[in-house]
C-alpha cells in the first residue's frame, strides 16, 4: 500500500498539477491537497538543471498586467513562463489607463481581445482580480491584490520552507510586521494554517487588523513573546504607502520594538530561519546583518523558489483549464 | 359624479387604528364613504362608477418615504414615477443633488418643478450648510419658507461641533428638525479622502480583515450621536438620526428618548435585513453608507423596531450607474437604489411576525409625517384619497431585471406583498393589470 502510494506521489511530481480552479486568485479555499501537489510540482522544477528544456507550452500566451510598481514579481513570472516556453507580454499600466479614465472592465476587455491564455494581473484594489475573473474567458493568476492576498508568495514561501525543513505541519510559524496592510501575510496564514502549521501574528496594535484570531492564528503586541520557540520568522515591510501617518511614531521607535535583531531571534528555536517577501527595510523591519546571514537568512532562496513555484502554477492552470 | 368603488377591502389606517373590511367610495379627489354594508344599487344606476371587488387585497395611506437620494443616473420626474410604481405617494429629497439643494430659490424651483398633481409630492430637505462644507450656515430660515422641511448635509456628517451646536439652536427657533448622518468621519478615514488607500470601505471585523478591505468601526455612528444629543438638550433642537445601522445607536437613543428630548430616528431596509457577511464576493451592490454591519446590529435594528426606538423606516435611496458599480469594491461608488423595494422588505417583517402589519403601516406613512411636521395621512371620509391598493400575500421575486433603477441589494430575494395600486388625489398613478382585472363594472 505504502509503496502503491509513493509511486503515484512520484508520477504526479513529474506531471501538471490539476487543479479544481483555471485562475489562481487566494490561497482561502484552497485545499490541502492541492497545495501539496503545487508544492511538489515546483520542487521539481527547482531540482531541474537551468538547461533542462521544459517548454511544455509553447503558443501560450501571458499577458503580465500590472497596475502597481513590482520588479521581482513581474520578472520572476515572466522567467517562468519563459521556461516553459510562453509568450510573455509585460504591460505596466500604472500611468496610463486608469489616468485615463479608462474602467478596469474597459480595460480588461481590451485585453481579452487579444485573446491571452492566461493574465497575470496586480491591482491597488483588493478583489481586482476576481472581477477580471468574472469578465474574461482567460486564466488570472493573482500577483497581489490591494491588501487581500498574495497566493503565488505565500506558495514560494512554503516551499522555501519546505526545502529548507521538510514539513511544514506543527512547525511555529511567526510573522512579524504590518500585518494589516499586507497582502502576503493574509495568503500566508490561509496557507500555512491549512497546512497544519501553528501560526502566530505579532503587530503593534495599530498595525494588527481586526478579529485576526478568527483566521486560525495567535496574535501578539509583544516580539519576544511572539516568536518565542518559533521555527520560522517571516517579517513584512511597513507599507507606508497603504499608511495615513497614525499608525507608527517612527521608524527608530518600530525597529526598537518590532524590528528582528540578535536580541529577540535568541528567544526563538536555535535553527530558526528568518524570511522576507521583499523588498525590505534594513534597520526598520530587521537588523541588516541578520538580512544577510547565509546560514538562517531565507531571503534569497525564497527569490529562488518564486520561478519554480509559478512554473508549476502557470502549467496548472494550463492543464486544469484543458481538462475542465 | 365619478365614483370609484373598492369593494370588500381591508383598510388599515394607523391614524385612527383601523383595521377592518369595508367598502371605501372615492370621488374626485375625496373619501366619500368607508362603510361594511353598502347600497351598490345607488351608485350601480351611476354609469360613471367604477367598481373594483378588491376581495383578499388590502388598503392604506401611500407610503412616505422620508429620505430619496436623486443621483446623476436620475431626474426627478423619473424618479416619482418609479416611486408611483412602488407604492409612494411623498418622498423627502435629500440636498446633495445636482445643484445643490442650498438656497431658497431652488427650493421654490423643485417646488414648482414637481408640482404634478398626480404624482407623488416632493418635499425638500435644505443644505445645512453652504456648499455642504459643514462651515457656514446655510439661509434655512429663508428656505424654511419656501418648504424646506429640515436641515442636513445629506450623506455627509455635520462634523464642527459649533456649527451643529449653531444649527440647531437657529434649526430650533424656527422649528424645523436637523438631520444627520451619524459617522466620524477622521475615524472612518472619509476626511482624508484625498488618497483611496485609507478610506473605510465596509464595517470593520474579521469580514473587512478577511477581504483586505478597510474598516469602518461600528463606533464611527455612535461618537457623533452622543455628542449631537448632548447638543440637542443644549439647545432644545429637534434632532433626527438617519439610516440608524448599529447597536450602540440604538441603544444611545433609547436612552436619550426616555429623558425626553426631541430625538428621532429612521433605518432602512438593508440594515434590518442584511449584514456585513454579503460582501465576502466584493460584490458592490453592498457597498452602501453606512455600511452594512455586523449580524449583531441587524438584531440591534430590529429590537429598536419593535420597541420603537426606531420610528420610521425610509428607503435610502441612492441608485448608481452600472458602470459605476462594476468596479473593483474600492474604486466603485457608494449606494443602492431603494425606492422599488422599501414596502416590500418592510413588509416581511411582518410576514417574519417581528411585527404587526398597522405597526408596518405606521413606519411607512404616519411616522414620519409626524417627524417632518407633515399632516397626518389618514384614510377617513371627507379626507383626500392617497392611497395605495396590495396584496399581502402575493408571492415573488425580487429581480434586478424587472427593476428600473440599480443596483438591488435585494436580488434574488423571495418575498410575499406586491403594490397593485396608488391613489394621489384620487387619481390612479399607477396600478398594475392584475389590479385592472379586478373590475366588475
Amino acid at each position: 500500500m505504502n509503496k502503491l502510494l509513493k509511486n503515484n506521489y512520484e508520477v504526479n511530481k513529474s506531471s501538471p498539477v490539476k487543479l479544481s480552479s483555471h485562475h489562481l486568485l487566494a490561497i482561502e479555499g484552497m485545499q490541502k491537497s492541492e497545495i501539496q501537489k503545487l508544492l511538489d510540482r515546483a520542487d521539481y522544477f527547482a531540482n531541474l538543471d537551468k538547461h533542462t528544456d521544459t517548454k511544455y507550452l509553447s503558443g501560450y500566451v501571458v499577458l503580465n498586467v500590472f497596475f502597481e510598481n513590482s520588479t521581482r514579481t513581474r520578472v520572476s513570472f515572466e522567467l517562468a513562463a519563459r521556461r516553459l516556453g510562453a509568450e510573455v507580454i509585460n504591460i505596466s499600466l500604472i500611468n496610463s489607463s486608469i489616468k485615463k479614465g479608462e474602467s478596469l472592465l474597459d480595460t480588461a476587455s481590451t485585453l481579452n481581445a487579444m485573446k491571452p491564455d492566461l493574465l497575470i494581473v496586480r491591482h491597488p484594489h483588493s478583489g481586482a482580480p476576481l472581477l477580471f475573473a468574472e469578465y474574461l474567458s482567460c486564466s488570472i493568476i493573482n500577483a497581489g491584490d490591494g491588501r487581500h492576498e498574495h497566493p503565488t508568495q505565500a506558495l514560494l514561501d512554503a516551499l522555501t520552507i519546505k526545502r529548507r525543513i521538510g514539513y511544514l505541519e506543527g512547525l511555529k510559524i511567526s510573522i512579524c510586521g504590518d500585518i494589516s496592510n499586507s497582502r502576503v501575510a493574509r495568503s500566508n496564514i490561509h496557507l500555512l494554517t491549512t497546512m497544519g502549521a501553528e501560526v502566530r501574528c505579532v503587530a503593534p496594535s495599530t498595525l494588527m487588523p481586526s478579529s485576526l484570531e478568527k483566521l486560525g492564528v495567535k496574535c501578539f503586541n509583544d516580539m519576544k513573546e511572539g516568536i518565542k520557540d518559533a521555527d520560522v520568522v517571516m517579517l513584512l515591510r511597513l507599507q507606508n504607502e497603504r499608511m495615513s501617518g497614525t499608525e507608527n511614531p517612527s521608524e527608530r521607535e518600530y525597529f526598537n520594538f518590532f524590528g528582528l535583531d540578535e536580541t529577540k531571534l535568541s528567544l526563538a528555536n536555535p535553527n530558526a530561519v528568518i524570511m522576507h517577501p521583499g523588498p525590505m527595510n534594513r534597520g526598520v523591519e530587521i537588523a541588516s546583518a541578520l538580512a544577510d546571514d547565509t546560514n538562517r537568512s531565507l531571503i534569497k532562496t525564497q527569490v529562488e523558489m518564486g520561478v519554480a513555484i509559478r512554473m508549476s502554477i502557470i502549467e496548472a492552470l494550463n492543464h486544469s483549464k484543458n481538462k475542465t | 359624479m365619478t365614483h370609484t368603488i373598492f369593494k370588500s377591502i381591508k383598510l388599515i389606517n394607523p391614524a385612527t387604528n383601523f383595521n377592518q373590511k369595508v367598502n371605501v367610495v372615492i370621488q374626485n379627489e375625496t373619501i366619500i364613504s368607508i362603510s361594511k354594508d353598502l347600497n351598490l344599487e345607488k351608485f350601480n344606476k351611476d354609469n360613471q362608477t367604477t367598481i373594483y371587488d378588491c376581495e383578499g387585497l388590502t388598503m392604506s395611506p401611500g407610503i412616505f418615504d422620508m429620505r430619496v437620494n436623486i443621483g446623476k443616473t436620475e431626474n426627478l420626474k423619473f424618479t416619482q414615477v418609479t416611486a408611483a410604481e412602488s407604492g409612494i405617494t411623498s418622498m423627502a429629497i435629500l440636498p446633495n443633488q445636482t445643484p445643490k439643494l442650498n438656497n431658497p430659490s431652488i427650493i421654490d424651483h423643485i417646488k414648482r418643478q414637481s408640482e404634478d398633481i398626480n404624482l407623488p409630492k416632493v418635499i425638500v430637505y435644505g443644505a445645512a450648510t453652504k456648499d455642504l462644507n459643514g462651515l457656514e450656515m446655510s439661509e434655512i430660515g429663508l428656505m424654511s419658507e419656501m418648504g424646506a422641511i429640515g436641515f442636513t448635509n445629506g450623506n455627509k456628517s455635520i462634523k464642527n461641533s459649533l456649527v451643529m451646536r449653531r444649527l440647531m439652536s437657529y434649526a430650533a427657533m424656527i422649528n424645523r428638525p436637523i438631520i444627520q448622518h451619524a459617522e466620524d468621519e477622521d475615524l472612518s478615514g472619509l476626511s482624508q479622502a484625498s488618497t483611496t488607500s485609507i478610506r473605510g470601505e465596509m464595517n470593520e471585523g474579521e469580514i473587512s480583515t478577511r477581504l483586505g478591505l478597510i474598516g469602518i468601526p461600528a463606533c464611527a455612528e455612535v461618537i457623533v450621536i452622543e455628542r449631537d444629543i448632548r447638543l440637542a438638550k443644549l439647545t432644545g433642537a429637534h434632532y433626527h438620526v438617519a439610516h440608524v445601522s448599529t447597536r450602540d445607536a440604538v441603544n444611545i437613543i433609547r436612552e436619550a428618548k426616555k429623558s425626553g428630548l426631541n430625538i428621532t430616528c429612521d433605518t432602512a431596509p438593508p440594515y434590518f435585513s442584511l449584514n456585513e457577511s454579503k460582501l465576502l464576493t466584493y460584490n458592490t451592490a453592498f457597498k452602501l453608507s453606512p455600511p452594512l454591519r455586523s449580524e449583531d446590529d441587524r438584531l440591534a435594528i430590529i429590537e429598536g423596531i419593535q420597541d420603537g426606538t426606531i420610528d420610521v423606516i425610509a428607503s435610502d435611496h441612492r441608485a448608481r450607474s452600472k458602470d459605476t458599480k462594476a468596479q473593483p469594491f474600492s474604486a466603485a461608488s457608494v449606494g443602492a437604489s431603494g425606492i422599488e423595494t422599501l414596502f416590500s422588505i418592510t413588509l416581511d417583517l411582518v410576514n417574519k411576525k417581528i411585527i404587526d402589519i398597522n405597526t408596518a403601516i405606521s413606519f411607512l406613512t404616519i411616522n414620519p409625517a409626524k417627524i417632518l411636521g407633515i399632516d397626518t395621512p389618514t384614510l377617513e371620509e371627507e379626507k383626500i384619497a392617497d392611497f395605495i391598493v396590495f396584496d399581502e400575500n402575493e408571492p415573488y421575486t425580487i429581480k434586478q431585471e424587472n427593476l428600473k433603477t440599480s443596483p438591488t441589494p435585494f436580488d434574488g430575494k423571495k418575498i410575499h406583498g406586491k403594490i397593485l395600486a396608488t391613489y394621489i388625489n384620487g387619481q390612479a398613478a399607477f396600478m398594475n393589470q392584475t389590479f385592472k382585472n379586478k373590475i366588475i363594472k
